[in-house]
C-alpha cells in the first residue's frame, strides 16, 4: 500500500524522468565538440541584423547586437540539447509547424511561374459562370409595412401610390425604417444582402423609371423606383482578368499542396494495428 | 517502466506539448521574462503630448461634418454613413502557432475567401459556407511568426545576377526531380546560413508577413469587400492573463511590409506595444489602432486601475491608451466581457455567455479581479480616472469578433464551426472539454459562444473609411446577428425625430455613437435617438435599453439600466419597475422559433430623467432579440442527441451593444 502510494508520487516521476533524460543525454552526446560548436559567422550576424531591421526599421546598436547574439546562442544551446533528447519528436506544435513549412515550400514552388494567357483563357472558359458580373442597380424605396397581405398594407400601398404619383418626397412617405431609402450603383448581390434575394431579383425585372409595387423584401412590402440598371453580364476575360488570375492562382496553390502530399504519402506504408471504432454521424 | 511513461507524459504536458494544445496560451509567454535591452521603440512616454495633438488629425471623417446641407436635392451633401458594414476583426488561421498546432489546415487565403462568402472545406472535412457573407475581415494571426523560406522570384534580374540563385531558378524550371533538389539545397542553405546575400536582402526576403499582406491585398476590393492587414499581439502576462490586442492597419501592403509586426518576444507590456505603434507611424507615415479582447480572461488586468507594472496611472499613460485603443472587443467565442452579474446585480441580462472562472489558462480568479475585466465597469471607472487625471483611458467603443482558430468566421447559431478543429460540428462536442488545464480548470464545449461581429458605421466599404469609423468609435458589437442599430445623443431630439429616417435628425441635431456630447445648455438634459432593425434571418427584437454609468458625488461609479422601447407594446407592462418578459417561442426539440412575438423594428427618443449637469456620465444602448435556439439546440436537433445537463443553455437572447456617448461637465 505504502509502496503503491510512493510509486504514485509526482516527485518520483520527476526523478525517474530526470534519470532517464540524463541517461539518454549521456548516451546521445558522446562528448564530441561537433554538435557543441556554435559559430557566429558573418552570415549569422547579417541575418540577425536583417531581422532586426525588418522588425524595428533600423540597424541594431552595438549593445543590441550583442544581446541578439547572446539570445541566438541561448536558443541554439537549448534547441540543440532538446533535439538531442528527441523533445522535438513528440511535440505536436513542432510537428505541425514543420508540416506547414513543407506545405508552404510546395506552394511557393508552384507559384514561381506566372499564368500565361493560355492558362487564363482555358480557366476562364471552364469557369465562366463564376465570373458573371451581377446587375448594378440604383433605386429608391418606400417601406409600406411588414406584412404584404394585411388590409392596412393594401390601404397604405394605395395611399403611397397616390402620393408618389403626385410627386411627393419619397423619404417622407411610408413607415420609418433603418433600411437605406436609396442605393446608388449597387451590385444586385449587395442588394440581396440588405433586402433579400427575391427583392433583388424583382428589381432586375421591373420597368426603369417608374414607381412600382408593392414588392416584398425580407422585411415586408415596398414601393420601388429603379432609376438606373446595368443588367448582369457574362464578361470578356479582359474585364475580369485580375479576378481570374486570383482564382487560377488559388487553385494551383491548393493543387500543389495536395499533390506534394499525395506524392510523399505514396512512399510510405501505413499499418493500422487495431480495429477502428465506427464514427457516429 | 510504467512510471517512466507516466512521467514523460506529465512532463510533456507541463511543457505545453499536450496532444491538444489548449487555446492561445501556446504562444510562448516565458521568453519575455528576460526583458529586452533598455532601447525601446518610441522612446520614453514624453511623446504623450504629441499623441494628444495627433488625435485631432486622425479623424478625417469628423461626424460633425455629416450634417445634411440644405439644398433642393435631398441627397446632395449627404455624407453620413448610410449603412453599417459587418465584419470580424479577430480571425486566426493555420498560420497562428496554436491554431496550426491544433491541426487547423485553413490558412489566411481560405479564411478570407470564407469570410467573403465562398464555400470551403473545414479542417475536419466538412463543407461550410456563411449564411451571409461579411463586408470585411481582419485576419489576425499571432505575430510570433515563423521565419520562412525566401522566395526566388522567377527571373528577377537583380537576383539572377547571383549564380547560385540563377542555378536554383533553372532547377525549379527543370522538371520535378530538379525542382525538388533545388528546394533541398535552398532549405539547407537557409538552415546553415549560407544563402546568397541577394536572397536575404530585405527587398526580396519573403517573410510569412509579406505573404499575409499579399493575400489581404489580393482579396481587398474597395467598395465590395475589405480585407484589412492585421495581426494579433498576444500578451499572456504572468502565463495566461489575457492582454491580447488586435492591431488593425489603415494602410496597404507597401506600408505594412516596411516593418514586421511587434511580438511578445520583444515585450508583453502594452505600453511597449503603444511605443512600437508610435514608432511605426513615424517610420511609415501610416496609421494603426489596437483592439484588446477577453477582459473576462485577464484575471483583473485588462482594465486594472494601475499600469502593467502595477504603478499608478499617469496622464501620459491614460492619453496613450485612449489614443491607441479606441475599441474593445466585448464579445467573442470565449464569452462576453460587456457586463457581469456580480458587478451589475440589477441587470437581468448580464448573466449571458459568461467565462468567469479563471484566466486564459483557467487559473482561478481571486475576489475583486472581475471588477477589472468588464467593459461596463471600465467605462464607469474611466469617468473617475478622467476626473482625477484629466484623461479617460477607457474611452473605448464596442467591437465583436470570433477569435476563431480554424479560419472559419462561422458565428451563426445554426452554422457554428466553433473555435478549434476539434470542436467543429460533431455529436459529442458539447460535452467534451473545450479547454482542460487540470482539475477544476476545465471549460466545457457547450460553453463556447457562437459570436460575434463588429458593425461599422462607415461612409463606404474601404480600408480607410472603415478604419476611420473605428477610430472615431462609430461601431457596435453583436453576438452574431446583423441587426442595424442607430444611437445618437443631443439636447434637442423630440419624438417627431423618431418618425422619419433617424440618421437625418441624428447627425443634424446630435452626435453618433462613440462621440462626446457637447456642453449641456442651461436647463436641458441629454436626449437620445435610438433605433434598431432586426437581422432579416434572426429573431424579432425584445427591447432596447440605455445603460447609463455615472460618477456619484462621493466619487463612486454607478449605473442605471433603462428600458426605453420594446416590442409588443400593447401587451407588456411594468411589474415592480421591471418590464415583463417578451416570452419565448423556441421549440428546443426542433430548434425552431417563430417571430410572432417582439417587433422587427424599434425606435424612440429618450430623455435622461435623472440628469445632473455637474456629474460625468456615459451612455450606451443594448439591443436584445427575442429568445432563439442556441447552437447547442441546433446540434441536438441535427445529431439527434439528448442534452440532459440542465446547465447547458438551449436558447439564447442575441444582442448588440453600441459604442457609448460621453457627457462631461464643463
Amino acid at each position: 500500500m505504502r509502496i503503491r502510494k510512493f510509486l504514485g508520487e509526482p516527485m518520483l516521476h520527476f526523478l525517474l524522468i530526470g534519470l532517464a533524460l540524463f541517461g539518454a543525454y549521456r548516451w546521445r552526446s558522446p562528448g564530441d565538440s561537433g554538435g557543441r560548436r556554435i559559430v557566429i559567422s558573418q552570415g549569422v550576424i547579417n541575418d540577425l541584423v536583417t531581422q532586426h531591421v525588418a522588425a524595428r526599421g533600423r540597424e541594431p546598436s552595438a549593445g543590441e547586437l550583442n544581446h541578439l547574439i547572446e539570445s541566438y546562442v541561448h536558443d541554439e544551446v537549448l534547441y540543440r540539447e532538446g533535439v538531442k533528447l528527441g523533445l522535438d519528436r513528440d511535440d505536436i506544435v513542432v510537428k505541425r509547424r514543420v508540416r506547414q513549412k513543407i506545405e508552404m515550400i510546395a506552394e511557393e514552388d508552384a507559384s514561381t511561374r506566372a499564368p500565361t494567357d493560355a492558362d487564363l483563357s482555358a480557366y476562364f472558359e471552364t469557369n465562366r459562370a463564376r465570373f458573371v458580373q451581377a446587375a448594378v442597380l440604383t433605386f429608391d424605396q418606400v417601406f409600406i409595412g411588414e406584412s404584404t397581405s394585411g388590409l392596412g398594407v393594401v390601404h397604405a400601398a394605395a395611399v403611397t401610390r397616390e402620393a408618389l404619383r403626385k410627386g411627393a418626397n419619397a423619404e417622407e412617405l411610408g413607415k420609418p425604417t433603418l433600411l437605406p431609402h436609396r442605393m446608388t450603383r449597387t451590385p444586385a448581390d449587395l442588394v440581396t444582402r440588405d433586402f433579400g434575394a427575391s427583392f433583388a431579383a424583382a428589381l432586375e425585372k421591373v420597368a426603369v423609371g417608374d414607381w412600382v409595387g408593392p414588392i416584398d423584401s425580407s422585411f415586408g412590402a415596398h414601393y420601388v423606383r429603379v432609376s438606373d440598371r446595368t443588367p448582369a453580364v457574362a464578361p470578356q476575360l479582359a474585364a475580369v482578368r485580375d479576378q481570374v488570375v486570383r482564382e487560377w492562382e488559388n487553385e494551383r496553390r491548393q493543387r500543389a499542396r495536395n499533390d506534394a502530399y499525395t506524392k510523399m504519402r505514396a512512399e510510405y506504408q501505413v499499418r493500422i494495428e487495431t480495429s477502428l471504432p465506427m464514427e457516429r454521424r | 517502466m510504467r512510471q517512466l511513461v507516466i512521467g514523460t507524459v506529465f512532463l510533456a504536458a507541463a511543457c505545453g506539448g499536450s496532444q491538444s494544445p489548449p487555446g492561445p496560451q501556446a504562444t510562448p509567454a516565458t521568453t519575455a521574462a528576460q526583458p529586452p535591452p533598455a532601447v525601446q521603440l518610441g522612446g520614453p512616454p514624453s511623446n504623450a503630448g504629441t499623441l494628444t495633438a495627433d488625435s485631432g488629425e486622425i479623424q478625417p471623417a469628423d461626424p460633425a461634418k455629416f450634417h445634411k446641407e440644405p439644398g433642393y436635392s435631398p441627397y446632395a451633401g449627404r455624407r453620413y454613413p448610410e449603412r453599417p458594414y459587418f465584419g470580424d476583426e479577430h480571425v486566426h488561421t493555420a498560420w497562428s502557432v496554436d491554431a496550426g498546432g491544433s491541426g487547423a489546415t485553413l490558412g489566411p487565403e481560405e479564411a478570407t475567401r470564407f469570410a467573403r462568402g465562398e464555400e470551403v472545406t473545414s479542417t475536419s472535412g466538412q463543407p461550410v459556407r456563411l449564411g451571409q457573407p461579411l463586408d470585411w475581415v481582419a485576419i489576425t494571426d499571432h505575430s510570433d511568426m515563423m521565419g520562412m523560406i525566401t522566395e526566388i522570384k522567377g527571373g528577377n534580374p537583380e537576383m539572377m545576377a547571383d549564380a547560385t540563385l540563377k542555378r536554383w531558378r533553372d532547377m525549379f524550371n527543370g522538371g520535378p526531380v530538379e525542382a525538388k533538389k533545388a528546394v533541398m539545397e535552398l532549405v539547407a542553405a537557409q538552415a546553415n546560413r549560407k544563402l546568397p546575400p541577394a536572397a536575404t536582402d530585405p527587398k526580396f526576403a519573403k517573410s510569412v508577413w509579406a505573404k499575409t499582406t499579399t493575400i489581404a491585398e489580393k482579396y481587398n476590393e474597395p467598395g465590395r469587400f475589405t480585407a484589412f492587414i492585421a495581426y494579433e499581439w498576444t500578451s499572456n502576462a504572468g502565463g495566461g492573463d489575457n492582454l491580447h490586442r488586435n492591431i488593425i492597419y489603415r494602410d496597404n501592403k507597401d506600408k505594412a511590409d516596411q516593418v514586421l509586426p511587434y511580438t511578445t518576444f520583444q515585450s508583453e507590456n502594452p505600453e511597449d506595444l503603444w511605443k512600437w505603434m508610435t514608432e511605426w507611424e513615424k517610420t511609415t507615415g501610416g496609421k494603426l489602432l489596437a483592439i484588446p479582447h477577453n477582459g473576462n480572461l485577464s484575471n483583473g488586468r485588462m482594465f486594472a486601475l494601475t499600469t502593467f507594472s502595477g504603478d499608478p496611472m499617469t496622464k501620459a499613460w491614460a492619453d496613450a491608451r485612449q489614443r491607441w485603443e479606441p475599441l474593445f472587443e466585448a464579445i467573442q467565442m470565449k464569452g462576453q466581457s460587456e457586463s457581469h452579474p456580480s458587478l451589475s446585480p440589477t441587470d437581468d441580462f448580464a448573466a449571458y455567455e459568461l467565462w468567469d472562472r479563471g484566466n486564459l489558462t483557467q487559473t482561478p480568479k481571486k475576489p475583486g479581479m472581475i471588477a477589472g475585466e468588464y467593459a461596463r465597469e471600465a467605462l464607469k471607472n474611466g469617468l473617475k480616472v478622467e476626473q482625477d487625471l484629466g484623461t479617460n483611458p477607457f474611452k473605448f467603443g464596442m467591437a465583436g469578433g470570433t477569435d476563431t482558430h480554424n479560419g472559419l468566421v462561422a458565428a451563426e447559431e445554426d452554422n457554428f464551426f466553433a473555435k478549434f478543429p476539434s470542436a467543429e460540428p460533431r455529436a459529442d462536442r458539447w460535452d467534451e472539454d473545450a479547454m482542460n488545464f487540470g482539475p477544476n480548470r476545465i471549460v466545457k464545449g457547450w460553453e463556447m459562444t457562437a459570436a460575434g461581429y463588429t458593425a461599422v458605421w462607415s461612409t463606404g466599404n474601404t480600408r480607410a473609411e472603415l478604419w476611420d469609423a473605428m477610430m472615431r468609435r462609430e461601431t457596435y458589437a453583436t453576438s452574431g446577428p446583423r441587426m442595424i442599430v442607430r444611437f445618437f445623443g443631443g439636447y434637442d431630439f423630440t419624438p417627431a425625430d423618431a418618425t422619419r429616417t433617424p440618421a437625418v435628425a441624428g447627425y443634424a441635431k446630435g452626435v453618433p455613437m462613440g462621440s462626446d456630447l457637447p456642453a449641456a445648455p442651461t436647463g436641458k438634459a441629454p436626449t437620445f435617438l435610438v433605433a434598431a432593425l432586426k437581422d432579416r434571418f434572426s429573431g424579432n427584437l425584445d427591447r432596447i435599453q440605455i445603460i447609463k454609468g455615472w460618477l456619484g458625488k462621493d466619487g463612486k461609479p454607478q449605473e442605471t439600466i433603462y428600458d426605453v422601447v420594446w416590442g409588443d407594446k400593447d401587451r407588456r407592462t411594468f411589474v415592480n419597475g421591471k418590464l415583463t418578459p417578451v416570452g419565448n417561442t423556441v421549440d428546443i426539440a426542433s430548434a425552431t422559433f417563430t417571430n410572432t412575438i417582439g417587433d422587427p423594428e424599434l425606435i424612440t427618443v429618450w430623455k435622461d430623467p435623472d440628469f445632473d449637469p455637474s456629474v460625468r456620465a456615459v451612455y450606451y444602448a443594448r439591443v436584445l432579440e427575442i429568445p432563439t435556439p442556441r447552437w447547442t439546440a441546433y446540434d441536438a436537433a441535427y445529431f439527434k442527441i439528448k442534452i440532459t445537463d440542465s446547465k447547458v443553455p438551449m436558447t439564447t437572447q442575441e444582442r448588440a451593444f453600441t459604442s457609448p456617448i460621453w457627457y462631461s461637465p464643463k
